[in-house]
């Protein structure tokens, strides 16, 4: 977020923005420290760290404003300068849907036209789970924060420090690569039953 | 095209697809405009391929948001917080 004036909160005041403001998010920063690293632990320790460091900087939160993005922004810049490194996931499975993203011209639109509401609906959790997870971490969290979230794309630019115009068109281009993968869910549950 | 008596049928090629879908995918995520609300109701009237593109998007959001959030915290996480919260002051 932009620089805000810093304040001179007392203890009271500091308890009260924690409890009232900060965590009331955890169910939802969980979630998302979940989604980019894979691992219970990590997730706890990302999310743990987080609530730490909203803490030692909360002078730097202005009271009442939005403090689940501020939260999202901090949790998100944690994971990139600490646990991005020692992510358990091969960084091969993003490579990969780079690519296949890339490779793929401007079929854009056309790619996903066999993929039928009703079979969107007739997935199961982890299938979606799977198909969201799959995605490369940066399409991954443009998805999350929209879709699972509810951020909206002005707060998105915010929490990811990129302009919105980039913001449109990653949560576009991940919106196609998770298309992709849901249908091609649909074509194996069209085929047989039987598992691969 | 062919046939104009079939004017209360939708199209069934979009003239410009790639600005109709950034619009019916901005107006699902919130971001509306003024006049929005109506663009996209003669849309989803009148032009088949955006009526099923907007109808796929927004089932896709909605299987998102009902399954994709179910991960419930552990429940040592708050008191873990807390306690070192508490160390820190």
């Amino acid at each position: 977020m932009s620089e805000v004036q810093r304040k001179k909160y007392s203890d009271k005041e500091k308890n009260s923005i924690f409890d009232h403001e900060f965590m009331p998010h955890i169910d939802s920063m969980y979630n998302f420290a979940f989604r980019l690293t894979f691992d219970e632990d990590d997730a706890k320790d990302l999310v743990q760290d987080t609530y730490l460091k909203a803490y030692r900087f909360i002078n730097s939160f202005e009271k009442g404003t939005n403090a689940k993005a501020w939260l999202f922004r901090i949790l998100k810049n944690s994971f990139i300068n600490e646990y991005r490194k020692k992510s358990k996931q091969p960084s091969k499975v993003d490579y990969q849907e780079v690519e296949t993203y890339y490779n793929s011209d401007n079929v854009d639109y056309n790619m996903t036209s066999d993929l039928r509401v009703d079979a969107v609906k007739d997935m199961l959790g982890d299938e979606i789970s799977n198909a969201l997870n799959s995605l490369a971490v940066d399409f991954r969290t443009v998805i999350i924060l929209c879709d699972l979230e509810g951020f909206t794309y002005e707060e998105m630019a915010k929490i990811l420090d990129i302009p919105i115009g980039t913001v449109r068109s990653r949560l576009h281009r991940a919106r196609n690569l998770l298309k992709d993968k849901l249908r091609s869910y649909a074509e194996n549950m069209g085929y047989d039953t039987e598992e691969e | 095209m062919d046939n104009e008596n079939t004017s209360n049928k939708r199209k069934l090629n979009c003239n410009d697809e790639s600005k109709c879908f950034e619009l019916l995918e901005s107006i699902l995520d919130g971001e509306e405009t003024p006049g929005s609300k109506e663009l996209l109701n003669e849309k989803l009237a009148k032009c088949q391929p955006c009526f099923e593109h907007y109808h796929l998007e927004k089932v896709i959001r909605e299987v998102l948001k009902s399954k994709c959030t179910k991960h419930l915290v552990p429940a040592e996480l708050k008191d873990s917080i807390r306690q070192k919260i508490q160390e820190i002051k």
